[in-house]
């Protein structure tokens, strides 16, 4: 007659065991691991915060002078503030352009 | 009191502590049991389960509710585990062998049964070891384990029926 195996016999018992307390230990490492992890996070992310603002203006002072400089603005803003003064202001200001020989246009038509 | 997956799901959510030791206080056996039978020695089990607690904690950001926590957090124990097989691939794993290895193996030998019947799942390729111990000790569906080993529920049955077979073969030609 063929043999055969039956699981019932068996079960689920298994051969392994644990040292005693093993799971009440392991429970409180993982808490006491999970808890320090998520102590040094906050430290973390003000590090990564203070080294990523630190690298975007060092970003900006290398790359400043490779920047194509944008006269029109300039110019265009110098024109607004000019157009807000008092009529006295301005030609006062214009006196004071002309006496030193510095012409608007020279920089709309020279950028 | 039984806490099931929804209520850790809320905690994880809303305390990630608290969470958390609802998570282990559901998991800690099951998966530790799970590591164990793959990579049989007590140390092994321990260090895999630790990595695989940890990962859980760290990446349950990328859980998705449409699929089974269990699910879930049985992948990643295996995943640990099978690294861990992975990295001593050079030297398969036996009962006997831990009990060579080991002072403090933490397997009883007396209970020879057990140890045959282990032996003869040890054996098995770890496609069809996973799907035999996923169905037999952890009472999962074909569905869940398919999730688990990234297959699917049909090819889980195939494996778990060829696995069974082996099994009965092993134990009725080794006494």
């Amino acid at each position: 007659m063929e043999k055969t195996f039956d699981f019932e016999q068996v079960g689920k018992r298994m051969p392994y065991d644990v040292p005693n307390d093993f799971f009440d230990k392991f429970e409180e490492n993982m808490m006491v691991e999970v808890k320090s992890r998520r102590s040094k996070k906050p430290l973390r992310i003000a590090l990564s915060s203070i080294l990523a603002v630190a690298a975007a203006i060092a970003l900006f002072f290398v790359m400043q002078p490779l920047l194509p400089k944008s006269n029109v603005d300039d110019f265009e803003s110098v024109e607004l503030a000019f157009n807000n003064l008092s009529t006295d202001d301005q030609d006062f200001l214009i006196q004071v352009y002309e006496d030193e020989d510095i012409l608007m246009n020279d920089f709309e038509f020279n950028p | 009191m039984m806490t099931n997956d929804k209520d850790i799901i809320y905690a994880m959510r809303e305390d990630a502590e608290r969470g958390f030791r609802l998570l282990m206080l559901s998991y800690k056996e099951p998966l530790y049991w799970h590591i164990r039978r793959l990579v049989v020695s007590h140390d092994d089990a321990q260090d895999a389960a630790q990595e695989a607690f940890i990962r859980i904690f760290r990446s349950f950001g990328q859980y998705n509710e449409a699929n089974s926590l269990r699910a879930w957090i049985f992948r990643i124990a295996t995943n640990e585990a099978l690294r861990l097989i992975d990295r001593r691939r050079e030297d398969p794993i036996s009962i006997d062998k831990v009990l060579d290895t080991e002072v403090d193996s933490y397997v009883n030998y007396d209970d020879l049964e057990t140890v045959r019947l282990q032996n003869a799942i040890l054996s098995l390729p770890p496609k069809q070891q996973l799907a035999f111990n996923l169905r037999y000790y952890d009472e999962m569906d074909y569905d869940e384990i398919a999730q688990i080993a990234d297959t699917t529920a049909a090819s889980v049955k195939a494996s778990y029926y060829v696995a069974k077979e082996k099994i009965i073969k092993f134990m009725t030609s080794n006494d």
